[in-house]
């Protein structure tokens, strides 16, 4: 994301607001357009602007699908109203003195348009194979032993495991136990006298 | 905003309510009245730019104290260290014990689910325990020791070779199966338990985990950007004091 404002404390409002959304990208900042604005884009390859639309206009009245950017999403930064005949040039426009769900609610989607953030959750429910190997860390085999049993390598037991937290958010061994438990994935019977952690 | 000595402790409060517990390590209590955080320091006896070091790290966690942290000694430090432990194990852990207790007379759920709850919780009480006992026996006493013999001019062998043996930098940060088991009961908790009748204890054990979790982190963070740096400063003193003499 590239940001091209003169005024220090709209850029810090917009970082906080982009923030606020719990997303991490990269955010380069530019004051003002006093490079040309592709040469800005070549060394930033944002895949989303947001630039002061005064500024904007003053400097490039070109056509958009000529300047060779047309896959980036450009959103103006305007202090009031928009002039109607600038619209054709942005794919939004940020009036500063919007009320915060207004902006926030453009901001999603600037967010989703660009890229750079997902337009829905994909299905996080752990597939039959992870299913499987979690059955076994429940029950307290290593890495080494699942891979005996279910004919994998353990380096595809571990890519396993790293799926299943990033999936199910639980990090430790008990953690994982009492969510097998509790998903009736092994009988709390089974545990009893396996040695886990 | 940072927290400054000319504020009044009760606008503190307003300001972040968090800082209660933090506040109260410092021996200060409630009652504040109109008095400043300057004017409550003296009355305590606590050195003011540490008071605010330790409130403002915990206000802003990305509040970096670069300039002042050098200066502290080593033992006001570890004292106000050594009370969060006495605070996380005498207050917040049983707290949460209690509210894991009345979860056991709660018709929302079944008897399964309370007992795994209560043996994960217990685990982890285990494991943080351990480790608050490793600090309080293997760390702190190393650094009190090795800040007595630099302000003290004896050379006791006995004690130059004890010193030698450890260095801060062995003290590795293994917070970390700890610090995922709460994330993990944390989770367990918001996402996969059976949708109980009734949730209101539920949500004071995850307000109480937030907020322990929070604590935690802060105290994490003091020991790796104050404590480590300044017994780092200490222990080569130590070793140019102990390689010339």
């Amino acid at each position: 994301m590239l940001i091209i404002e003169p005024s220090f404390i709209v850029r810090e409002g917009v970082k906080t607001l982009f923030s606020q959304m719990g997303l991490a990208y990269r955010v380069d900042e530019v004051e003002t357009l006093r490079d040309n604005l592709p040469r800005l884009i070549e060394k930033f390859n944002p895949q989303l602007l947001l630039v002061n639309q005064e500024q904007l206009f003053r400097q490039w009245a070109g056509n958009r699908s000529s300047a060779g950017f047309s896959g980036l999403i450009i959103a103006g930064i305007c202090y009031g109203e928009m002039a109607s005949h600038h619209g054709a040039h942005v794919d939004f426009s940020l009036n500063i003195h919007s009320p915060k769900p207004v902006i926030m609610q453009q901001m999603q989607e600037m967010l989703q348009k660009s890229g750079l953030a997902g337009t829905a959750n994909e299905s996080e429910s752990i597939s039959e194979r992870e299913t499987e190997v979690l059955r076994f860390v429940a029950l307290g085999l290593t890495n080494n032993e699942i891979s005996e049993k279910l004919y994998i390598s353990v380096h595809t037991v571990m890519t396993h495991r790293k799926n299943i937290t990033r999936k199910l958010g639980i990090k430790t061994v008990s953690g994982l136990t009492v969510y097998a438990i509790l998903n009736k994935i092994v009988e709390a019977g089974e545990l009893k006298g396996s040695s886990r952690e | 905003m940072l927290i400054h000595q000319d504020m009044k402790m009760a606008e503190v409060i307003h300001l972040n309510h968090h800082l209660l517990h933090v506040i109260n390590r410092f021996g200060i209590q409630l009652g504040y009245g109109e008095k400043t955080v300057s004017q409550l320091c003296q009355a305590h006896d606590i050195p003011l730019s540490f008071f605010l070091e330790i409130v403002n790290t915990f206000h802003d966690p990305s509040y970096f104290p670069i300039e002042n942290m050098l200066q502290f000694k080593a033992s006001l430090l570890i004292n106000y260290l050594h009370q969060t432990h006495r605070y996380y194990l005498d207050f917040r852990i049983p707290e949460i014990a209690n509210y894991i207790k009345r979860l056991s007379d709660d018709k929302a759920f079944s008897e399964d689910i309370k007992g795994l709850l209560q043996h994960f919780f217990n685990q982890y009480t285990s494991e943080l325990t351990t480790h608050i006992n490793k600090e309080e026996q293997r760390v702190y006493p190393y650094v009190l020791e090795l800040e007595r013999f630099l302000s003290s001019e004896h050379s006791d062998q006995a004690l130059i070779q004890r010193l030698k043996a450890y260095s801060i930098h062995e003290y590795e940060e293994d917070h970390d199966d700890v610090e995922a088991k709460l994330f993990d009961l944390k989770n367990i908790l918001i996402k996969y338990i059976p949708e109980p009748t009734d949730s209101r204890i539920l949500n004071l054990i995850l307000h109480e985990l937030f907020e322990l979790e929070r604590d935690l982190n802060n105290h994490a963070h003091i020991e790796d950007l104050i404590l480590v740096p300044i017994v780092d400063k200490m222990e080569q003193a130590f070793h140019a004091r102990t390689v010339s003499s």
